[in-house]
């Protein structure tokens, strides 16, 4: 598993316009974002537009990082994500309209679903990957996980999609993000 | 609501997973507490590790450019700031060609304006030196066919009382209603005054003036007259010494030269 948690943060550089340590921020983390980004997206093309935005917005914010608050890399992933979700969320609700009109749209299964999906190669590359790392988890808490972090699902979402009661799914993503919590302290 | 209760909302929204009520009543709460504050950054970081767990993918080659681009920051700008920035060496010698190669080229740009001037103001004094020239020209075969015409006339103009010695000669080109006249022996007019030629003629009672001209200290002159009155009008000539630049009559009878057509 990549991790860069010690490293020297870049971002005080980069809001002094330092290019050259932009250009190195562009290095360390790319490769992780545009990982979470085809998780996320499941298209090459939407990731690499989104990825344009996470550093576009590195470059103009990195000045409102602040590192006692949390990680260089946590910074980007967070911006990362969040733009993912609002990308995969637009192309949803447009998918819905389409479907509405009768077409015959692929919409985007759970995770559980797509880990079958033959057209999900580099996808299920990247979710054998994320079962490494959280192999301590159980598949129940873990799932749920994925289902809000990766899809921005709520939890009554989850709930439907899994077809449990909604209490046993927060109470499943609770206990599971207090696992990775400790995790992450172990980590440090 | 306990603080395990807040850390619990804390966890959800790490991933995004709290529902809106849940997630105003923990702002409201974080404002005023540390230790759930310092769980929420916790959770918030061990979400990410959901991300950081996979397997990092480099993105295609062109995206690096793009991103740049995105970020307004031009990859051949980033290797020319990155250059300059380690040697800053360069941009002060650059700078200094620069400087040098533009004074250089404002001086050229002077020197040439300059001659382009000069080249001006002699292109003007020739064109009026060929000016006068061609003038002179026209006046000297002007004379010489006065002189020379089948047609032309001579008439003698004498000295008077005033200047006995005197003398003059003019040649009258009747057809073209010009002539030449040179004058002999005639003192050298002050500076303030000029001789002035006079035609009197029979069909009017006061004289015409056929020109002015001056007479340097060796006494002798030639002037060109054009657009005289035919021949048979032309009743006598005469010269008197005027204000400088002549005037519409004679403002005296002291002849200098005087004679009959």
């Amino acid at each position: 598993m990549n991790m860069s948690v010690e490293a020297p943060s870049l971002l005080p550089a980069v809001a002094r316009g330092d290019v050259a340590a932009f250009e190195e921020l562009y290095d360390r983390h790319s490769g992780i974002l545009y990982a979470l980004l085809l998780r996320i997206l499941s298209s090459g093309e939407d990731a690499q537009e989104v990825l344009q935005e996470t550093f576009a917005k590195a470059w103009s914010s990195a000045s409102k990082f602040d590192a006692s608050r949390g990680s260089e890399v946590a910074w980007l992933i967070s911006i990362a994500r969040s733009r993912g979700i609002d990308r995969l969320r637009s192309r949803k609700v447009r998918l819905d309209r389409e479907n509405d009109a009768g077409r015959e749209i692929s919409i985007r299964s759970s995770f559980v679903e797509r880990t079958t999906g033959a057209d999900r190669a580099i996808v299920s590359q990247q979710q054998t990957a994320v079962r490494g790392a959280l192999g301590d988890l159980p598949d129940a808490q873990r799932i749920a996980l994925e289902l809000a972090y990766f899809e921005g699902l709520s939890q009554s979402e989850i709930a439907q999609r899994l077809g449990e009661p909604l209490g046993t799914i927060k109470t499943r993503m609770q206990l599971g993000m207090k696992k990775l919590r400790e995790r992450l302290r172990a980590f440090r | 609501m306990t603080h395990e209760e807040y850390e619990a909302i804390a966890a959800l929204d790490a991933i995004g997973a709290a529902s809106a009520d849940e997630q105003n009543a923990l702002r409201a709460h974080l404002e005023s507490c540390d230790q759930c504050r310092k769980a929420q950054r916790e959770f918030e970081e061990a979400a990410t590790l959901l991300a950081r767990s996979l397997e990092p993918v480099p993105p295609p080659a062109d995206v690096r450019h793009r991103v740049m681009a995105a970020a307004g920051v031009g990859e051949t700008t980033l290797r020319e700031h990155y250059r300059f920035a380690v040697r800053p060496w360069w941009l002060a010698t650059a700078a200094t060609l620069f400087l040098a190669l533009w004074g250089w080229r404002e001086l050229g740009i002077r020197v040439a304006r300059e001659k382009i001037v000069s080249q001006d103001a002699e292109i003007r004094r020739l064109s009026e030196e060929n000016a006068r020239l061609n003038d002179r020209t026209r006046k000297l075969s002007s004379g010489i066919s006065s002189l020379t015409s089948s047609d032309t006339r001579t008439i003698s103009l004498a000295g008077q009382r005033i200047s006995p010695e005197a003398s003059a000669k003019v040649f009258l080109e009747t057809s073209q209603r010009r002539a030449v006249v040179f004058f002999y022996n005639l003192p050298a007019n002050p500076g303030d005054k000029s001789y002035q030629l006079w035609i009197i003629r029979a069909d009017q009672p006061k004289p015409q003036s056929a020109g002015v001209f001056d007479v340097p200290r060796g006494g002798n002159a030639t002037i060109s007259i054009e657009n005289l009155p035919v021949a048979t009008e032309i009743k006598a000539l005469a010269v008197t010494l005027e204000p400088r630049g002549g005037v519409a009559q004679p403002t005296n009878t002291n002849f200098y030269l005087m004679g009959k057509s």
